[in-house]
């Protein structure tokens, strides 16, 4: 049977590896800044986390119409 | 004594224009004297161009002898916020980043004003790409709020505010991605349109987050924003969120009545969730009497917590702001200020599905907010829980929404218009504001409820006193 994991605080070794897939090599004090500065939005995507029904599709839309070819 | 230059609004220095008893021309030396005797403590400009300046004016007095009419701003004095683009003239955006920048081609907006015969006195201060600050290690200080020069305009138009609050020019244009224009309106004392998201192109702006980003007018009246957001609206294709709408006169219908109209409060927002100050909710309640008197049906209205608003809204400028900046955040970090940089630093770290749970959350909360405009037509809350806060360096840095949730980022996520309009002081003189939001394409409405109420009270014959506080701050 699947669990779930429950959300927790990421650690300092994990937040490392996130910002090596972003590409970002920080030296030691800008690496304590991004903990720091993680450490402030991470809660709002914790609180985002929820169940939600399979058709709340997302705000965005892709419109074909606005890639046309302009006129002029 | 008639009304001093500086204290002109657009629409009265418009009437004079048109009746032949003022000149661009000396309305706009008005606004560089006094410009060069404030700005050295206010710090609202970044650069200033009083020749080109000069020069506008006394094309914009030739249209007017040869009876040519381009508009209300024909020979109007503004400033650009230092984000907007202008053809050959720096633009900094008040970043290192950028302290050479100087763009080949105008900004939309700024291309529709020098077309409408404006008059650009420079380009004004804001917080390191309308997100960082305020900071004291850029290369540009923070500007000052007039009001009182140890506080701040807040941001991230901070230039704008301060300088129509202190009389350093008429109009301004700003830009909101959470509050950035309403903001600084509300805590200057002054007036400010974060129109329906689309309304004003975006096109040569630096961007903040493309999904939240919105230009708009600020001035000292809600009139002259209508005035300045005629000129300023129109559809343009270069802007993807641009609306195809026909073009609007936002002054032509401001004074018909508002009586009948219902009005929504949403007390639950500032009186318990912010906690606002008891200056801010006798304003409020004080407000919401004026509306009644002017026959307007008032009644109080839930909507989702601020919490909720801001928890889908950071994520998603976290993720957008990160993407435009990420190339320099990781090749040369340290030329961003700190302020800036710890407020885009995260935005790396965040997984796509984040970011579509904070767009499915912004979907609700939109469709919510527009369930309950079905019995309203305009939500009221206030501008700012507090007056103006002591102008700090943001230092040790902070991260928008954390700490407390934002009052205004809410109407970026809806995309509906939010006009920020001054509805009295503190007991320290320090000016309070309120916020009318409408429907989507309903910006005339919200302008006409904020002209009505301006009309129907005395808060816009109250200015601060800045040459004497100027005068006291360079004698320290």
């Amino acid at each position: 049977m699947a669990t779930t994991v429950p959300p927790r605080p990421a650690t300092r070794e994990e937040i490392a590896i996130l910002a090596r897939n972003a590409g970002l090599d920080l030296p030691p004090d800008l690496f304590e800044e991004l903990v720091q500065a993680y450490g402030n939005v991470e809660p709002m995507l914790m609180r985002l986390r929820r169940g939600r029904d399979r058709a709340d599709e997302p705000a965005q839309v892709f419109d074909p119409r606005k890639f046309m070819p302009r006129e002029d | 004594m008639g009304t001093p230059l500086h204290e002109l609004t657009i629409a009265e220095a418009g009437r004079r224009f048109r009746a032949r008893t003022l000149s661009p021309v000396e309305l706009t030396q008005a606004y560089l004297a006094r410009i060069a005797a404030l700005d050295s403590t206010l710090n609202s400009f970044i650069t200033l161009t009083p020749e080109r300046a000069l020069d506008e004016a006394r094309a914009a007095e030739r249209l007017f002898a040869q009876g040519i009419d381009t508009g209300p701003m024909q020979g109007i004095p503004y400033g650009l916020k230092d984000i907007y683009d202008t053809a050959g003239l720096l633009t900094t955006a008040h970043s290192k980043l950028l302290e050479t920048h100087v763009p080949t081609q105008d900004s939309a907006v700024q291309a529709r004003l020098r077309a409408g015969g404006g008059v650009l006195l420079g380009k004004q201060a804001t917080w390191e790409f309308a997100m960082g600050g305020p900071s004291l290690d850029l290369p540009w200080p923070p500007a000052r709020n007039p009001w009182d020069l140890s506080r701040s305009p807040m941001g991230s138009s901070s230039g704008a505010g301060a300088a129509i609050a202190a009389g350093l020019c008429p109009a301004a244009t700003g830009s909101d991605t959470g509050g950035s224009i309403r903001m600084p309106a509300s805590v200057c004392g002054i007036a400010g349109l974060k129109p329906t998201y689309g309304l004003v192109s975006r096109y040569g702006v630096q961007p903040n987050s493309y999904s939240f980003d919105h230009c708009g007018p600020m001035a000292w009246t809600v009139e002259d924003c209508a005035l300045m957001l005629t000129v300023m609206a129109g559809y343009d294709p270069r802007d993807p969120g641009s609306l195809d709408l026909p073009p609007e006169d936002y002054a032509a219908g401001l004074s018909a009545p508002v009586a009948g109209l219902r009005i929504g409060v949403v007390r639950h927002w500032y009186e318990d969730e912010l906690e606002a100050a008891p200056a801010v909710i006798a304003a409020m309640d004080a407000s919401i009497a004026t509306f009644r008197r002017l026959g307007c049906t008032v009644s109080e209205v839930r909507l989702p917590s601020l919490r909720t608003f801001t928890d889908s809204k950071m994520p998603l400028t976290a993720a957008e702001i990160f993407t435009l900046h990420e190339h320099d955040l990781r090749t040369r970090p340290r030329v961003f200020g700190r302020s800036m940089r710890f407020r885009i630093l995260a935005g790396a770290l965040l997984r796509a599905d984040d970011y579509v749970q904070a767009m499915r959350a912004r979907a609700e909360l939109t469709a919510i907010t527009f369930a309950v405009m079905k019995n309203v037509d305009i939500l009221l809350t206030a501008g700012s829980a507090q007056p103006a806060p002591e102008l700090l360096p943001d230092e040790p840095p902070t991260f928008f929404g954390a700490k407390t949730p934002s009052l205004t980022a809410q109407f970026n996520l809806t995309g509906q218009p939010a006009l920020a309009v001054c509805n009295g002081f503190d007991a320290a003189g320090l000016p309070l504001g309120m916020q009318l939001a409408g429907r989507p394409g309903e910006d005339a409405l919200v302008l006409r409820l904020g002209h009505a109420f301006e009309r129907a009270t005395q808060f816009r014959h109250r200015r601060p006193e800045i040459d004497v506080s100027a005068q006291a701050v360079a004698a320290q």
